[in-house]
């Protein structure tokens, strides 16, 4: 990526409340027309990065750039950007139409111009019509797409959404989160958005910065996040996933292998730039360990202790050596499920692992 | 809870009062238009054909909106203040309901040592030689506003807070980030989303204030009565009761000519504010 694309650049910022460091040394860049969505779980700092680029709070070091100048001491009106609160913070004393308009009237522009751009916005999020309409006679999801449109009507350079879905039920969840996304591509807007709901994230953004306790763990596509996630915080908040512990045995190129007392044996990974003799962490998700054929190029003996049918997969826990792995096997209407208490061998392709440092803890 | 067949008993001071209070307005209204030649508006024709009287009446509206305007000016910021005041908010309200701990004829006479021609103020002010004479706040209209003032502004800040600790910080957050600086985000937001707040302080300071006796008794002049001591001189100095009520009725007509449209105006705002927070 050059330069240029770089739409938002936070550099090492470091916030923090009394005693608590609410953010850690985050440097982020958001590239121009990009869906980043902040991940990580409650407190770990997203709605005060989304504050700090609104300006309604400050970095105590670091900084924060858009289009490569500096915001620090621009006040938020002045700040090329549109906000979505968790809570929408529509005006309850205006009109659906005097709610979007409220941008376009700060800024003096001509009645029609309003009038217009109303009408196209209202169009926009699918509520023509809607405009006189008082807030509080709206539902949940319509008031959603009025903030998102009030928000997008002043056309900000950065659009930050904190929790934007967070208070609807799921089936209205989805739906938003489509129409979201295609209100950002349609606009070519530049979205900020906040969840703590990994799969919210995954299937809108175009790359996911994954948070714990003030710090970015990893910025990435949501395939390589989940695929190839870099640290074990990553690995076991996206998706769920099987750690295992061990040394790392041997380190070729391509691939590796790890000793892993609980299995008692080596098992493949990928080549990382961890070297042989360094403790280390495995992380194989449940789709990727399958029921080894004769074929297999390597296996461990397997009993399987829970079955839970789960939509398209089976989802069973099975023992092997001194631990339980989760495993989760595709539903085929030809063949029965493995019972309880079955035997069975499992493996993996080593490339479809994730080797991680250990982390202190 | 288990009070069984008594649980009827309860209301019944409730009702005692009640019935008392409408009693005692029915006797008084009654007693205003029962006059020696029968049953009429006699008492009032006498009470509008008297200049002075007209003189007190206007006075008392005139006392009562300035008062008003005055404790709206001083208590709005201070209730904003408070509301969005980070640390401790309970210490900010005993401080603004401290004065009600002292009785009001101990605080009317505080005034009397700070206005006064030899006061602290006056004293003060030609020590900075602003002034050369005393400048007159005691004894007239300037000395009853400001002692009003100190007594309702209590009350104003009371009513206006607690439409302001319901409006959330993110609908003026809202506003700046689309753009409105700190004096647009207050004209667009901030204050229509006060109104209801301040129509109920307005109301509440302005029927205080028409009806007030004891401050205007101690800081207004002799000659500058209101209703409120007319009515006391009246009945206490003049035992007059059927002129007294005469008085009150009219005090009582005129004060709801202004809140009712206030009550109206509430109400229309409230409604559209339907929703809010
Ligand atoms: N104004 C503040 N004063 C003191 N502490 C704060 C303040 N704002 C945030 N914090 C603290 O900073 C940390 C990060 O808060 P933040 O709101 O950014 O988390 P978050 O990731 O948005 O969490 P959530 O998913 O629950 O919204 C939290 O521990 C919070 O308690
Ligand atoms: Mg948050």
């Amino acid at each position: 990526m050059s330069q240029t694309d770089t739409l938002l650049a936070i550099d090492r910022v470091v916030k923090t409340f009394g005693s608590h460091r609410a953010v850690d040394g985050v440097s982020l860049d958001v590239r121009r027309g990009e869906f980043l969505t902040l991940l990580g779980p409650s407190g770990c700092g997203k709605t005060t990065i989304l504050r700090m680029v609104a300006g309604f709070e400050h970095p105590d070091s670091g900084t924060i750039a858009i289009e490569g100048r500096p915001i620090q001491g621009v006040p938020p009106y002045r700040r090329p950007i549109g906000l979505v609160f968790q809570n929408l913070a529509l005006f309850p004393h205006l009109t659906v139409g005097e709610n979007i308009a409220f941008g376009l009237r700060v800024r003096r522009r001509p009645q029609e111009e309003i009038a217009r751009s109303v009408d196209e916005a209202l169009a926009l999020v699918e509520l023509s019509g809607y405009g006189e309409r008082r807030v509080h006679e709206l539902s949940g999801g319509q008031r959603q797409r009025v903030a998102l449109a009030r928000a997008l009507i002043i056309r900000p350079a950065v659009m930050l959404l904190d929790e934007p879905l967070g208070a609807l039920d799921l089936k209205l969840r989805r739906q938003l989160q489509l129409e979201l996304k295609q209100i950002q591509q349609r606009t070519g807007t530049t979205f900020i958005f906040v969840t703590h709901d990994q799969e919210e994230a995954i299937t809108m953004s175009d790359r996911i910065a994954v948070m714990n306790g003030g710090r970015v763990e990893q910025v990435d596509t949501a395939d390589r996040v989940y695929n190839r996630p870099s640290t074990e915080f990553v690995a076991t908040f996206v998706g769920d996933t099987n750690l295992l512990s061990g040394r790392v045995a041997q380190a070729g190129d391509g691939e590796a292998r790890v000793s892993v007392p609980a299995l008692g044996r080596d098992v493949p990974a990928p080549a990382g730039s961890l070297r042989a003799g360094d403790p280390a962490r495995l992380s194989i998700r449940p789709e990727n360990i399958r029921i080894a054929g004769p074929d297999a190029a390597w296996r461990v003996e397997a009993i399987v202790r829970d079955v839970v049918y789960a939509g398209a997969a089976h989802r069973y826990t099975v023992e092997a050596g001194d631990m339980r792995l989760l495993v989760a096997a595709p539903a085929n209407p030809g063949t029965a499920p493995l019972a309880p208490g079955q035997r069975i061998a499992i493996t993996w392709a080593g490339a479809d692992a994730a080797l991680l440092a250990a982390s202190a803890a | 809870m288990r009070l069984g067949r008594w649980a009827w008993l309860l209301p019944l001071p409730l009702l005692a009062v009640l019935g008392l209070f409408l009693f005692g307005l029915g006797e008084l209204v009654w007693s205003s238009f029962a006059g020696p030649e029968g049953f009429g508006l006699d008492r009032y024709r006498q009470f509008f054909a008297r200049p002075d009287y007209i003189d007190v009446l206007f006075r008392t509206l005139w006392v009562a909106a300035l008062t008003t305007v005055v404790s709206l000016f001083i208590s709005y910021p201070v209730a904003y203040f408070v509301a969005r005041y980070r640390g401790r908010k309970d210490w900010l309200l005993v401080l603004i309901m401290l004065p009600w701990l002292v009785s009001v004829v101990v605080r009317t006479y505080g005034w009397i040592v700070i206005l006064g021609n030899r006061g602290l103020l006056n004293e003060f002010l030609g020590w900075l030689g602003v002034i050369d004479a005393p400048v007159r706040m005691l004894f007239n209209t300037t000395g009853v506003v400001i002692g009003l003032v100190h007594v309702f502004c209590p009350f104003m800040i009371l009513a206006i807070l607690a439409v302001f600790l319901q409006l959330e910080r993110q609908l003026e957050e809202a506003s700046m980030s689309l753009g409105a600086g700190p004096v647009e985000t207050f004209w667009r937001v901030v204050l229509p989303l006060s109104l209801p707040g301040v129509i109920s302080g307005v109301m509440l300071v302005y029927l205080m204030s028409t009806g007030a006796i004891i401050t205007p008794l101690l800081l207004g002049g002799l000659r500058d009565r209101m209703l409120g001591t007319q009515i006391y001189q009246e009945m206490f100095q003049l035992f007059d009761f059927p002129k007294a009520a005469t008085i009150a009725v009219i005090l009582t007509v005129t004060a709801f000519v202004v809140v009712l449209p206030l009550q109206w105006l509430e109400r229309r705002v409230s409604r559209n504010l339907k929703g809010a927070a």
